[in-house]
């Protein structure tokens, strides 16, 4: 049996343990309630967005517009949407499972978050780049990963752009997402705007102001860079529901340790005191 | 007849009403909807917003470039910004401004043809906002 000063150490660093561990369950909480409401928000919009584009469906012509555009040459891009810190339960590794999964090996990868860019390299992917954004991001913050998949994707390097990211479900449960970016296809479109909760009479009547392609054109890179900051708070969103619910766990279990170590080290000083009593009366029955 | 009125921006639902008419910036010049206008889309420049949720009354926002949909009397804009003149910071404005004119001066050169007019797209949105808050704030 361990001695006593021993079970009393790890009584003590696993109570210190549940205090950080309570304590980043707060944090991720208070920045939890922010993140979701942000990222439920943005969805309204991109509705809209696709909602106003499902009514100049009729006169598109996809390959009009650079970023609907469907090449056969040319490579995959896929991007990552990760955390830069861990301690977020299993959000990473699933993903990381999903990207091993569902994306191709000979494509290239960049990442928004740090922790599985070892990780691709690890697995032989060619890691083009990792870009990292806080958790208060603003438009300019996001622009060099748009600006890269925009623009290597009009030069004609990649004919398709991939990306992974934790779609935010409810607090408990977040799911690893693997889903096509570039080019952006009517179908999608059609789905998102589906979400949508305006009704729609569809008469297809309208009059367009300047004219469909300027609208098209201005329309897309709106709705493509909102697409991707959307997909970046939902993964924001992710990271702190799981991280909250990670430590929360973990507090926990820090609760039961320290009550099964309480008994141990309870039993363990009956035992001593036991032993002690047993030497005295030995002692005593020897000197009589 | 009154019109549903809704504005979306990326951060929230920035109005939901109902109006008798509203007049805004197009970017082909400006524009009033009124209760059975022809269904329309059309792109949506810098500026002041005014829509009257009643009769003799006149509301006004400042909003960003976007979209406006209008369809059987339900108008849908959908905007990267809606505010109303109180809610416009000029002293955060005009530093933006500042800092949005001196990065075009200092590094045109360097910057590519799309990030100067980025900026300059940035520049000329801020310009509004502080046109509009001057106006409703002399």
């Amino acid at each position: 049996m361990a001695s006593l000063r021993d079970i009393k150490r790890r009584i003590k660093s696993v109570s210190n343990t549940s205090k950080i561990t309570k304590a980043m369950q707060m944090v991720a909480s208070a920045k939890m309630r922010r993140a979701q409401e942000v990222a439920l928000r943005g969805r309204d919009y991109i509705a809209a967005l696709a909602n106003v584009f499902a009514h100049l469906q009729e006169t598109i012509a996809e390959s009009s517009v650079a970023l609907m555009q469907r090449r056969a040459a040319g490579k995959v891009l896929v991007l990552v949407v990760n955390t830069d810190r861990g301690l977020c339960g299993g959000l990473n590794s699933n993903l990381f499972k999903e990207v091993l999964a569902k994306c191709p090996a000979d494509a290239d990868y960049i990442t928004i978050g740090s922790k599985l860019a070892p990780q691709l390299t690890k697995a032989g992917r060619n890691l083009a780049a990792t870009f990292s954004v806080g958790d208060d991001f603003t438009d300019s913050d996001l622009k060099p990963v748009l600006d890269f998949m925009r623009n290597h994707f009009t030069d004609g390097t990649y004919n398709k752009v991939m990306v992974a990211y934790q779609g935010f479900v409810n607090i408990m449960v977040q799911k690893p997402h693997v889903q096509e970016l570039l080019p952006i296809t009517k179908e999608e479109l059609l789905a998102v705007a589906a979400k949508d909760d305006e009704p729609d009479t569809d008469n297809g009547n309208f009059i367009l102001e300047p004219g469909p392609a300027e609208l098209l054109n201005a329309i897309l890179p709106l709705y493509f860079s909102n697409a991707v900051t959307q997909l970046v708070l939902e993964g924001k969103a992710s990271e702190q529901c799981a991280r909250m619910v990670a430590m929360k766990a973990a507090t926990e279990n820090a609760k039961t340790l320290i009550g099964d170590l309480t008994l141990e080290y309870n039993k363990a000083r009956q035992a001593q005191i036991t032993n002690e009593l047993l030497e005295i009366t030995t002692a005593m029955k020897a000197m009589e | 007849m009154a019109m549903q009125f809704k504005i979306i921006t990326p951060l929230r639902t920035a109005l939901e009403t109902e109006v008798l008419g509203i007049l805004l910036p197009g970017t082909e010049g400006e524009m009033e909807i009124l209760p059975g206008h022809a269904d329309l889309i059309s792109s949506v420049a810098n500026g002041e917003l005014i829509y009257r949720p009643t009769a003799g009354e006149r509301k006004s926002l400042f909003v960003g470039g976007g979209f406006l949909q209008v369809e059987s009397d339900r108008i849908l804009l959908v905007t990267d910004t809606a505010l109303e003149s109180g809610e416009i910071n000029t002293d955060s404005v005009e530093e933006a401004i500042a800092r949005a004119k001196e990065t075009i001066k200092n590094s045109a050169s360097v910057m590519s043809r799309e990030e100067i007019t980025y900026l300059e797209a940035v520049l000329a949105k801020q310009m509004a906002m502080l046109d509009y808050r001057k106006k409703r704030h002399p």
